[in-house]
């Protein structure tokens, strides 16, 4: 009985390469490799729709503007009303007047009301993993936020700011290109705030020096210390912060191949950029001409004029010096290739990756359409290759076991649980994104406490529905129910171990009871599942 | 192990071989006669991390310097605000739980201590610091882990577990590599976790193997994603947390002032774990939050907040340890100073030279070392940040001498020139 159960399970699995051959992934495996990287994993059925429809069709469907997302999930964001605003509007609507001298409760009362906007992002983002119909798009989009890391950590007007963010930067471009992604990032108020490009400014003019030089000459009586001070003070005012991020994380990777100097003469060319806070209640991006440090700027060995036309004219040619530079190109091709295929990148790939950016000019699809189209993304060595983040852990341990997810609260409090909060990074490097860094014990253990939670029905707003666990057919066994079960849950394969420790749970369970009630077997055999190595891969 | 083995130092610095590491590292170990007596056994060495860059500046502040003034009007510590330490050195108002220390000449205040690599990158700096190699990426094991391993003496299979722990969810950079280091989560000691662990137990191999299915044959099939080691990984934490609950749990915390934070509560754990003679030596937990480029506060304010917590819970760690600190050695760290300026949004962008904490036994301490040529703009590196006046890994490789009795092989740093300091007495 049971050898014909295992059976249907190596099904899923190749025969064992003893003799050194490489045997290509299976159309079942390739179906599986496809949703485990361009997908959070498959829902319930999900595989075989995928073989149903061939992979080209699949892959056409998702990269296709045009896809609408189904009523389900239009519904769920429907009640969300804060998401689509603006910074101006937002500021309107969690407008909460304190009194002048308020008390606790009422300052209590105002951050809670301002938490709304960030609750309403932090659902939809989740929700939309998990039940979109165009997963590239959401796969990318968490891609992309990790890229232009912005957060919640810094102060309140990030609030203002951030679920515009979401949607007009990283959503809007998550599958469109990239120097415009990097164009709406860097006007975007958010960014502004979160790297401090807004308190950048121009230091002291002469005259304002001499004053300054002279205040201090009258109170200290000493000529050298005054010229001391103008001196400081003369370099005082550009912030660096952006600048370097700009160049190090968003575009050309550290160290490749720019100075100390290309970071000031960026810092330069953007003082002024930044924010307004209620002028004529706007609220949004900014440009400070009286901030600006005005003439023209050495950058990477280009000079970029002064523009007297458009204010921020010589930063936006900034961007498009950085957006169009070879370097940009490397190192997006390598984070993508990374995040698709394998933490150590095939350098075949990157290189193939990037000549598609230069290209393209950046177009995203048609950087992942090479990713796609290569070997090595269908290579055997990169199949489960990938140890999942926190993030990949969950979503597709709800998608996989068909949750129906009544409220996001619990699984917003699991990724912080588990060091991966959305928005909430505190480094501008955003999370880790190979496995090593995520392998850590005290990870592991938060992990399988939720996976046990969630297969147990004990998370809150999160219900496996009872159909999940199916049944044992007329004359069936439970082994076959249960490796049924298996092959639904790891449809990557499951390894020994792991279908000799749910056999023993199952026959424990036999043991101790008369009648087998799969509503409660089965939640106990899939937090093992949810818990296992195999589950922590794709 | 032949001596032609074809493993090299180097290797070991990169991570390669690990499987089979720490035979080969004692027997590496043994064979070039590295000086390491019993007593380092009980000596232990804990590593604070300040994430961000730390602006020294602030925290050990050069009094009498009239640029200091100068260059800091609105976050600089104001004269009558100083906690004096010497004529020209005072510390944060909100360290000042750490002068009583610094009087009983356990505390080291370090200044102009850095790394040669000029990068001003958080991510690599940090990387650079921690691994000890600055500007070489294919460095992969922290130096700490690299110690661990280096001055190993057990066979293998028989090492004690708790050489190393990193006190929070991911481990710290420093303990990171090829030695098991054990990353402890904040809630190990609950009742949950214990049964978490007990129900994946045998799932991971912890608690025996499974027994072959005898009703069937399993036959040979490659075992998915076995090149991740998580199963390896599995295993390795539920041993370890099960052992770490025994020795911690056991002792209820008493409130020695640590501050209600994270590092409060992490450097209480620590300082339990060496209490419990389990035989500890190196211990990292990150502090984050210390880039402040903006509105960072003078005597009161961000920095200000940071600085009272980091403070206190030093305070209460030398309080907890009692006689123990004379074993003890903790170094407080950052990946680099900040600008000696202040910028124009009240805060300091990322400099160079920074500083560092030494508080323990045996130091040459109740004073402040480095040298320093104040903050004349002419003084500054790159007319700017305070220079690098003491390389970070002088700074280690004393502590690793003159505390653990451990003498570290020639290329314990690679590409670096020794140069001793006289830190212990």
């Amino acid at each position: 009985m049971i050898v014909t159960a295992l059976s249907i399970v190596s099904l899923a699995l190749p025969l064992g390469p003893s003799d050194g051959e490489v045997i290509p992934l299976s159309p079942r495996e390739r179906a599986v490799h496809l949703l485990a990287r361009f997908a959070f994993g498959p829902r319930p059925g999900d595989v075989e729709r995928l073989m149903e429809v061939g992979e080209e069709q699949w892959i056409a469907r998702q990269l296709d503007p045009e896809l609408q997302e189904g009523p389900i999930l239009r519904e769920r964001l429907g009640l969300l009303d804060a998401l689509e605003l603006n910074p101006s509007e937002m500021f309107i609507y969690t407008s909460y007047e304190l009194p002048p001298k308020s008390t606790r409760e009422e300052r209590i009362a105002q951050g809670n009301y301002r938490g709304i906007p960030k609750w309403q992002l932090l659902s939809s983002i989740p929700l939309r993993q998990t039940f979109a119909e165009r997963q590239v798009a959401e796969v990318l989009s968490e891609f992309w936020r990790n890229h232009f890391n912005v957060s919640y950590t810094k102060s309140w007007p990030a609030g203002l700011y951030i679920p515009d963010f979401d949607a007009r930067v990283i959503r809007d471009n998550a599958l469109g290109s990239f120097p415009t992604m990097l164009d709406a990032s860097a006007h975007h108020p958010a960014m502004m705030h979160y790297l401090d490009n807004m308190l950048s400014k121009r230091p002291m003019s002469a005259g304002e020096l001499a004053t300054y030089e002279q205040q201090v000459r009258e109170r200290s009586g000493s000529k050298e210390l005054a010229e001391e001070a103008a001196l400081i003070a003369s370099k005082r005012g550009v912030n660096e912060n952006y600048a370097r991020e700009l160049l190090e994380l968003h575009t050309m990777g550290v160290d490749k191949g720019y100075s100390q100097a290309d970071v000031i003469a960026a810092a330069e060319v953007l003082t002024g950029w930044g924010l307004a806070s209620g002028k004529d209640g706007y609220y949004g991006f900014f440009f400070d001409q009286s901030r600006h440090i005005d003439g023209n700027h050495t950058f990477l060995k280009t000079i970029l004029r002064e523009d007297k036309n458009d204010g921020t004219g010589q930063g936006d040619r900034l961007l498009q010096v950085l957006a169009a530079h070879k370097a940009t190109s490397n190192f997006i091709a390598e984070k993508l290739v990374r995040y698709l295929v394998n933490d150590n990148p095939p350098p075949r790939l990157v290189k193939d990756v990037a000549a598609v950016y230069r290209k393209s000019k950046g177009d995203i699809p048609a950087m992942l359409r090479e990713i796609l189209k290569s070997e090595e993304f269908w290579a055997r060595e990169n199949y489960q290759a990938k140890f999942k983040t926190p993030n990949e852990f969950l979503i597709s341990a709800v998608r996989i076991t068909g949750t129906v997810v009544e409220d996001t609260k619990l699984l917003t409090e699991a990724l912080g649980a588990m060091g991966q909060p959305t928005y909430r990074c505190d480094d501008p490097t955003g999370y880790f994104d190979t496995a090593k860094d995520w392998l850590d014990p005290g990870v592991l253990t938060v992990r399988w406490d939720i996976a046990l939670r969630l297969a147990a029905g004990e998370l809150e707003g999160l219900r496996i529905p009872a159909e999940f666990f199916g049944e044992i057919e007329a004359g069936g066994s439970v082994l076959s129910w249960m490796q049924e079960l298996i092959a639904r849950v790891l449809p990557g394969g499951a390894n020994l171990r792991t279908q000799a420790m749910v056999h023993e749970v199952v026959r424990i369970y036999k043991a101790n009871n008369d009648e087998i009630d799969v509503q409660v077997l089965g939640p106990q055999v899939l937090g093992l599942l949810l818990g296992s190595p195999e589950f922590q891969c794709q | 192990m032949s001596m032609n083995s074809p493993l090299s130092r180097r290797n070991l610095l990169k991570g390669a071989a690990a499987l089979s590491l720490s035979t080969q590292a004692s027997a590496l170990a043994r064979m070039n006669g590295y000086g390491f007596d019993e007593s380092h056994r009980t000596r232990s060495l804990v590593l604070i991390y300040l994430r961000g860059g730390a602006d020294f500046l602030n925290m050990i502040v050069p009094r009498t310097d009239p640029s200091y003034e100068l260059c800091r009007p609105t976050i600089g510590i104001k004269a009558d605000e100083v906690v004096e330490l010497s004529r020209n050195w005072g510390l944060h108002p909100a360290l000042a739980a750490l002068k009583p220390i610094y009087e009983e000449e356990l505390l080291v205040p370090y200044i102009g201590v850095g790394s040669p690599h000029p990068t001003r990158s958080h991510f690599d700096a940090q990387d650079f610091m921690n691994f000890g190699a600055p500007g070489d990426r294919s460095v992969v094991n922290g130096w700490m882990n690299r110690y661990l391993t280096l001055s190993q003496k057990t066979e293998e299979g028989t090492q004690n577990e708790f050489r190393g722990i990193g006190m929070q969810r991911l481990l710290p950079i420093a303990v990171r590599g090829s030695y098991p280091v054990l990353a402890v989560p904040d809630d190990f000691a609950s009742r949950r976790a214990t049964s978490v662990l007990d129900r994946f137990g045998k799932f991971y191999g912890a608690d025996g193997e499974v027994k072959e299915d005898s009703e069937g044959e399993m036959g040979s099939r490659p075992q998915p994603a076995d090149g991740l080691d998580v199963l390896q990984s599995g295993k390795n934490t539920i041993e370890s947390l099960r052992r770490f609950r025994e020795i911690v749990s056991a002792k209820g915390l008493q409130n020695f002032g640590y501050p209600d934070t994270s590092i409060g509560e992490g450097m209480q754990r620590i300082a339990q774990v060496i209490l419990s003679g389990e035989g500890l030596e190196v211990a990292a937990i990150d502090f984050n939050g210390w880039d402040h480029h903006a509105r960072q506060g003078g005597a009161r304010g961000s920095q200000a907040n940071k600085l009272k917590e980091l403070g206190d819970a030093l305070a209460a760690f030398r309080k907890q340890l009692g006689e123990r600190i004379g074993e003890t050695m903790v170094m407080v760290m950052t990946e680099f100073g900040r600008t000696v300026h202040e910028n124009g949004s009240g805060g300091t962008d990322h400099g160079h030279g920074s500083g560092m904490f030494l508080m323990g036994g045996g130091l040459r301490g109740g004073k402040v070392h480095g040298s320093f040529d104040g903050l004349r703009t002419n003084s500054l590196y790159e007319g700017r940040d305070l220079p690098v006046t003491t390389d970070y890994r002088d700074v280690i490789a004393a502590v690793l001498r003159g505390h653990m009795n451990f003498k570290a092989p020639k290329d314990f740093f690679p590409d670096y020139k020794a140069k001793k300091l006289k830190l212990f007495k």
